[in-house]
Parts: structure tokens; sequence; C-alpha cells
């Protein structure tokens, strides 16, 4: 049996899609239910659906075997896992973010700068030796500038419709090419390789 | 009431599970006595320049650090095999030793989950030799001690850094930009790998070579696909090294027990030969890990070319349980004196010991002694008469 942990949210449905096309029976994820371990039908499958920052968490410590997950997420959590495919789907940005008439606050000496992704905020303005403060939310992360709370925002940059909604632009791209991985636990791949690696196999062909 | 919490990541062991864990060990103990092994304890406090010195540095932010009453840096055990060698190369005044190791070490970084901050170890390390013959010894023998220990579905991993540092010659990358392009091939993450490569400017042939690692892993066979992939000298050696190995460990016996992975690059600088890696089913970090490492006693002032294991006994533990091997818990039997004759069933207690029986003396006496120990579900001994 091989099991899966899932990021819920933005790459759910693809993940599953794509899943599906490799073979892998994913009926039971469609099916309404409060369940937290879905089981396929026919049993060869388990899956887990789980906040995206907890992904590399499940498959780090080998409850999960494989996972999808954005390298977003693999970058901020930084866990010793796999990182086996690019996905390709998912597509987005790292980006600092902020009123566009206060360009020249990225340079000012303590920058306020609002993220979910903390750890790759604060590895980024050591490297560019830069002092700022880091304000750490879990959503909504736009609200911050607009409300004064910080300066600029760091993260994900999709469409950027919600960006332009709030009167935000890019400042700055800081990491492009952020997509869905499959990962995997390191000891699985090995151990479990008879069942996992056709399937990864299977995982890159539909992706090429 | 005083402070009865713990720092993150550690944890007390408690009855059950210490004497599991000690049970381990007399295996383990006997083992490595059996095959020749004598054991050392390395000082738990050590100077911080010692681990810190330029080769084979440990990364500063693992090691605990505190500051003696001269000021100077101490740590506290941060790794054995550096120890080991240290004394290996400045104490014992021979130029080979095989020696094993129980003992904790120390790892200040990130804890969760199967990482500890505390890590109990049981470890051998072979200096003074070198070759095929010993490192398949080395994984013969590590074989031998995860069945010593009861577990059942387990692989040894194996790698070699002399691949990749032969496919790091070809690419003329820094050693800066090469621990980048190391810890992305680790993680088998070829995108970043690749930009890295390009970002420095490397060839094709010698990029592509590199960025074929991580699929490098799987039976023997992947042997002669990683030989048809260079010709680079370093490299090349180190394929045909593996493959005497894995001759040697067929004839041995060992067919089935060992699976290969050039992919594997492991971040401690003082490997320099073949890596190695336990892998168990149940579990999904290792519980092995060992390796080559024939430049690591140079620092100390003499050379001696090594190789090396060590085990998670706390993994291992984890590991049993999981596969449901873990031994029954065994309640001593329990005498209860009768009252006014102590004395005398005081050497009723101590002949039995003698004869190598589990049992208890109860503090309790008489037949309402024997009745709380009845209650709390020992087995006991009381006649209320002679001994």
């Amino acid at each position: 049996m091989i099991t899966f942990a899932l990021a819920k949210g933005r790459l759910a449905t693809e993940s599953a899609e794509l899943l599906a096309r490799c073979g892998v029976d994913t009926a039971v994820l469609y099916e309404e239910t409060r369940k937290l371990v879905l089981t396929s039908a026919d049993g060869n499958y388990r899956f887990f659906l789980v906040k995206p920052s907890d992904v590399p968490v499940y498959v780090e410590a080998g409850v999960a075997d494989l996972g999808v997950v954005g390298k977003d997420t693999l970058i901020e959590e930084d866990r010793d896992i796999y990182e086996m495919l690019d996905l390709g789907f998912g597509e987005c940005s790292l980006c600092l973010a902020g009123f566009p008439e206060r360009k020249d606050v990225l340079t000012s000496p303590a920058l306020r700068v609002a993220t979910k992704y903390v750890n790759t905020a604060k590895q980024l303005f050591q490297e560019r030796g830069e002092d700022v403060e880091i304000i750490s939310l879990h959503g909504s992360i736009e609200l911050a500038p607009v409300t004064g709370l910080s300066d600029v925002i760091f993260d994900v940059v999709q469409t950027g419709s919600t960006l332009k909604a709030n009167g935000l632009v890019v400042l700055e791209q800081v990491f492009t090419g952020i997509t869905a991985r499959l990962v995997a636990n390191k000891v699985s791949l090995k151990t479990k390789s008879a069942e996992i690696l056709p399937l990864i196999a299977k995982c890159k062909e539909e992706v090429a | 009431m005083a402070n009865s919490k713990l720092p993150a990541g550690v944890q007390d062991v408690l009855p059950r599970e210490c004497s599991i864990l000690t049970g381990l060990k007399l295996k383990l103990q006997k083992k490595f006595s059996l095959a020749g092994f004598s054991p050392v304890l390395s000082a738990g406090l050590e100077y911080y320049d010692t681990f810190s010195g330029s080769e084979n540095a440990l990364p500063e932010e693992k090691m605990f650090k505190m500051t003696d009453t001269d000021g100077k840096l101490l740590v506290l055990r941060p790794d054995t095999t550096l120890s080991i060698a240290r004394i290996a190369a400045t104490k014992l005044g021979q130029d080979r030793a095989r020696l094993s190791y129980f003992a904790d070490k120390y790892d200040l970084e990130r804890a969760g989950g199967l990482t500890s901050r505390e890590i109990y170890q049981a470890g051998v390390e072979c200096l003074g030799e070198e070759g095929a013959f010993s490192d398949a010894q080395a994984i013969a023998f590590a074989i031998e001690c995860l069945k010593e220990t009861g577990l059942k579905d387990f692989i040894i991993d194996i790698g070699h850094v002399g691949y990749f540092k032969g496919l790091l010659e070809e690419s003329g990358l820094t050693p800066n930009a090469a621990e980048g392009v190391r810890a992305c091939i680790n993680r088998k993450d070829t995108m970043n790998a690749e930009r890295l490569l390009q970002k420095a400017g490397v060839k094709e042939d010698a990029l592509n070579n590199i960025l074929a690692l991580p699929a490098l892993f799987g039976g023997a066979e992947i042997l002669s696909e990683a030989e048809k992939l260079t010709k680079n000298a370093c490299a090349l050696g180190a394929v045909s090294h593996l493959k005497e190995i894995d001759r040697l460990l067929v004839q041995m016996g060992y067919e089935g027990y060992v699976s290969y992975d050039l992919g594997m690059i492991k971040p401690l600088s003082y490997y320099s030969g073949i890596v190695f890696s336990g892998l168990v089913k149940d579990l999904g970090a290792p519980v092995l890990s060992g390796g080559r490492y024939d430049n690591l006693a140079d620092a100390f002032g003499k050379h001696m070319p090594a190789v090396g294991f060590a085990m998670g006994l706390k993994r291992i533990l984890v590991a049993l349980e999981r596969q449901g091997a873990l031994p029954e818990e065994q309640k001593p039997l329990v005498i209860v004196a009768e009252k006014g004759k102590e004395a005398e069933w005081y050497r009723a207690f101590l002949e039995k010991t003698s004869r190598g029986e589990r049992v208890r003396l109860s503090a309790l006496t008489g037949e309402e002694g024997a009745n709380k120990e009845r209650e709390e579900g020992f087995e006991v001994l009381y006649m209320g008469g002679n001994a």
C-alpha cells in the first residue's frame, strides 16, 4: 500500500487528476466525508489531505510515502525528503509586494515584512544583509500593508488579482517557477521501490 | 513544586522502554565483543576546537556549547566517530584498532518526530584498515547487528562519495558551489541542481552526468550503468570498488540485504569512500548510518584509514514496536517474608538470584503483605512457614 499526503487548497484538484491519469484509484477523494484517512476501494492507496505546510512533515516522518506539495512550502520547511518530480502545475512565484508609490521602502532601514514564509524571508534578508522586522501571519497577507501592519509582504503570487484588488503591486519576483512537486520519503523510496518507482515513472510520463 | 519539565527534544526513558533498550544493548555488547571489538567511552565534554577544525568541521549550529572556567569553549559530545579517531590516533599507540561504543550524542538543531536532540547510539569503528574486504566486513557486520536486534525487512543502502567527487572534478565547480549541488543531489532535487550547475557554467557532459546521479539507485545492476556514464578515473575507481564489495557480499551470503545509491552523498565532510544507511520498511528514517573516513585521524597527527557505523537504538526500538517484535513485559517473582523470619527469607532470595532467577524481596511481610503484592498483579512466593 502506498500512502499519499496531499496538500489541501490550490493544488488539491490537479494532484488528484494527475494521480488518476497515472492509474491510481482516486474515487475516494471525491466522496463527501469527514474522514481524515481515505483508503481507495482496491485497498492499494491511502490518502491524507493536510495543510500544505504539513505535507513535508508527514513525508519526512515516513507516515506518508509520497506527497504532492508546492515548491514554496518545500523551500520554507526545508525537510529531509526526496524531491522526485516537478509536476508543472500550480505555477506561481514568491514575491515582495507593496504599494507602487512607496517602492523605496525596500531599502528603508527597518522594513516591516508580513509573510507566512518566515524562514525563507529571514534567510533572504540575511543573505542581503538587510535588517528587517518579519511579521508572521497565517492568511490574508495582503491585509497587512493595507492596514499599516507592514510595509511590504512576501508571498506567493499566481495571477496577481488579489494584489490588484487591494492596490498592491509586485515589487520584486524573488523565486520564480514555483510549481507542485512530487516528494518521497527517503526510506520508502528504497524499501517500497517495487510499488513506488513504477508510479513515479508514470507521473514523469504524464507531466513530460 | 519544583519544575518537572524537560527541555524540547529530549525524553526520559521509563522502565518498560528502558528494560528493552538495556536488553538491546546487552545483545549488541556481546555481539561486538565476540567479533573482537574493544569497548571505549570518549569524554562527554570536549573542546569546541576539536570539532570545528578546518577540514572535518561539524556544523556550528548542531553543537551544544558552554564555557569552561578558563573561558574556553566546550561542547557536549556532538559526534562519537571523531572522538574515537582522536583516541585511536593519540592514545592507543597502535596502527590498527577495532573499537566499539555505546554513547549519547547531542544535536542542538531542530528536533521532532523521530529526530531527538539526545541520540543514544551503539557503534563500531575499524581503524587502520582499508580495502574492499574491510568495507565488505563492516557492511556484513552492520547486517548481523541489525539481525541481532530482531529487526526484519531491512536493507543496507550503499553509496560512494568517490563517484560524486569524480564527477565534480570534471565540472570544475568551486567548493562552495559543489556543496550546494551536493545538497540538491542528496535530496534528489535535479531541477535546482541543474539551475546551480548552469549558473556555474558547467559543460553539458559533466552537467548531464551529475544530473543522472539521483536516478542511480537500485540493485547491483546500477553499478554497471554508472560505469558507462563517465570516464573520470576517480568515479570509475569508486564503481569498481563497489563492484568488488558486492562480489564479496554475495559470496558471504548477503545478497538481498543490500542496495546501491550513488546519489547518496551525506553532508558530513569527513566521509571519504563508501557511505551506507540501514533502512527499515516500517520506519521513515534510517536506523543505522556509516561509512569510510580515511583522513579523519590525520588532524590528530596519525594517518589511520577507517570505516565504521552507528545504530540509533531508540529508532530501532520504534521499528521493533511497529513490527510487533517487542518482547513481553516480564514481571519478577515476589518473595514475601514471614514476620520474624526476614533474614531466612533474605537468604532464600539471595540463593534464587544467584541461580539466575529474577525475583524481588518485598519490603512488606506476612499474609497481609502477600495479599497486597497479589492485588498488584505479582506472582507471590509466600508459604507462611519455612524458607
